[in-house]
């Protein structure tokens, strides 16, 4: 079952066409990696999902619904939480209270923040640091008061931008962790990711982008056994 | 449920409850020009509270209230003199209120759409413009008489002299500025404001409808300014652009929150204490140095204490009181 559909998205910034007709589906419940070198157009992607930016042309649908240009919060409303690769923490507020917010607003329905931000707490290993301002935290931390937001809005959807940008071996596997954790409860993750040995590990599905097209849509060992992912990210042989 | 909840000790509501019990009391005591001083400590200072509906929670800093201030004097002051003479002047002085919010109410929402799209300082020079149009209008069109000014009715009330009055009416709407105040930062909308003053993108990512909540405080502390307006216009009994559209009121009101502590309810109540009886009193003599204080009073505090004479007395308590634990272990 398909939760999230873009179809032929294009978002063209004055000169530059960031993303050309891309089209894609996440199925539920899974890990679905965007992958593709800088500039190829993830954050963009993220951003129109998440209602950041309006696309120039194509739709985007979520869970049955067009949500093509809506406002951030109503999309998060409607289900869908987003991790920013530089994480955007609320830095005079403690971790509790970041987390808080996001349980009180988020997705819309029944809801128990304080619940909701303990569980979210616990599974990002933030209690140690519960009570600390954000502003305060090492990057490690923030990546993951990061995702514990995230979680805490009750996402259908997540949107994970390079949760293991800058992390170790150790912090990137716990992170996986994490969103291993969150995908096992049901809740969709759209990764976007760097570190192809995490992208491997976690995903279920890999679509593979360049200078805003898509080049590549399969399984982790299909995507990258792929020619022209492999000429995308080490360049093509010459003669 | 669904607010940041840091509870009210006990021991503040019956601070709370002292404070009122002596301001109840003062002006059976006080000599006139120490109850005109109490008058505009209450009129500013809850003013100043009202300010920090949406300048308390956010970076949105009105630098034009006054136009809200202004705008509630002039129309509470042209309908009433306009109505029936043999109206009481209580009567006309509520039907001049309610068109006066009525008004506001309307201005305010009209003028948030475009203006709270701007950020920080575009938002601050918006609002500065504002009040200087409106301002401009009532001086250029003789409708409104706003260069030569008008008399508004005298309100009466035996057994009170004008100043006891006037003290008490500003005392009420000080206590409705500081009740939306403790209302809204307790709210659900209290918390989104906190999110949109630490990162406003942010805020809209995890769900806070953020355009919403600021119109909701700016309508709320534009009527509560208006209402300032139309009690502040019957005190004086004669208004014209010049006493009503006043920039430095605009300008006191920040500085009365940046001294106190923006964001507090207390703060821009201290603050207007301070600049109150240190303009009224120490300077009172020396209106020419009233302007070099002010100024020199905003650079002290913006260099030594950003987060105003109640954030500096916190930092104090907290680095005080982890010493005080490990001295008692």
């Amino acid at each position: 079952m398909t939760i999230l559909a873009v179809e032929a998205l294009t978002k063209q910034f004055k000169g530059l066409r960031a993303i050309q007709d891309l089209s894609f589906a996440v199925e539920r419940q899974s890990i679905t990696s965007i992958v593709g070198p800088n500039g190829a157009g993830k954050s963009t992607l993220f951003n129109m999902i998440s209602g950041y930016l309006k696309p120039t042309a194509g739709r985007i649908l979520f869970d049955g619904r067009e949500i093509t240009g809506m406002a951030p919060h109503v999309v998060c409303g409607l289900g869908i939480a987003r991790a920013f690769q530089i994480a955007k923490p609320f830095p005079e507020l403690s971790v509790e209270r970041n987390v808080l917010v996001a349980a009180t607003f988020g997705r819309l329905g029944p809801r128990d923040p304080q619940a909701t931000t303990d569980r979210a707490i616990e599974i990002c290993h933030l209690t140690a640091w519960r009570h600390q301002p954000a502003a305060s935290l090492s990057i490690g931390n923030l990546r993951r008061l990061e995702l514990a937001r995230a979680i805490a809005a009750r996402p259908m959807l997540l949107l994970a931008d390079e949760p293991c940008a800058g992390l170790n071996e150790t912090e990137t596997r716990e992170v996986i962790g994490v969103l291993s954790t969150i995908r096992d409860s049901g809740v969709t993750v759209l990764l976007v990711e760097h570190d192809i040995k995490a992208v491997r590990r976690a995903s279920d599905r890999v679509v593979v982008i360049e200078a805003g097209r898509k080049i590549a849509d399969g399984t982790a060992n299909q995507v990258f056994s792929d020619r022209a992912v492999i000429d995308a990210y080490l360049g093509t042989a010459g003669a | 449920m669904g607010a940041f909840n840091t509870p009210v000790p006990s021991a503040i509501w019956a601070l709370s409850a002292l404070a009122l019990a002596v301001a109840l009391f003062l002006p059976f005591v006080l000599p006139p020009f120490h109850l005109r001083l109490a008058q505009q400590i209450l009129l500013f200072g809850g003013m100043a509270v009202g300010w920090s509906l949406l300048g308390g929670f956010t970076n949105y800093w009105s630098f034009g209230h006054t136009a809200f201030f202004g705008l509630g004097a002039f129309a509470a002051g042209l309908l009433s003199q306009q109505l029936d003479p043999g109206l009481a002047v209580a009567v006309r002085l509520l039907i001049g209120l309610v068109f006066a919010v009525a008004l506001a109410l309307v201005a305010a929402v009209a003028i948030a759409i475009p203006v709270l799209k701007l950020r920080g300082i575009y938002f601050a020079i918006a609002m500065l413009a504002f009040a200087e149009i409106l301002g401009e209008i009532t001086k250029t069109f003789d409708a409104f008489h706003g260069t030569t000014g008008f008399p508004l009715p005298a309100l009466t009330v035996p057994g009170l002299t004008k100043v006891q009055l006037f003290y008490f009416l500003f005392l009420l709407l000080f206590l409705a500025n500081i009740a939306v105040f403790v209302w809204l930062r307790g709210s659900r909308i209290g918390m989104g404001l906190t999110c949109v003053g630490q990162d406003e993108d942010t805020a809209g990512m995890l769900g806070i409808p953020t355009e919403r909540y600021k119109l909701v405080a700016f309508v709320l502390s534009a009527v509560l300014a208006a209402v300032g307006g139309v009690l502040y216009g019957f005190s004086l009994g004669f208004i014209s652009t010049g006493s009503v559209f006043r920039i430095d009121i605009s300008l006191n009101l920040i500085l009365y929150s940046m001294l106190g502590g923006i964001g507090t309810v207390l703060g821009p109540v201290i603050g207007a204490a301070i600049m109150i009886v240190l303009t009224q009193v120490v300077l009172g003599d020396l209106l020419d140095l009233h302007m070099a204080l002010t100024g020199a009073v905003l650079i002290a505090m913006v260099i030594l204490a950003p987060k105003g004479l109640i954030g500096l007395l916190r930092q104090v308590w907290t680095r005080r009181r982890p010493a005080m634990e490990e001295g008692a272990s």
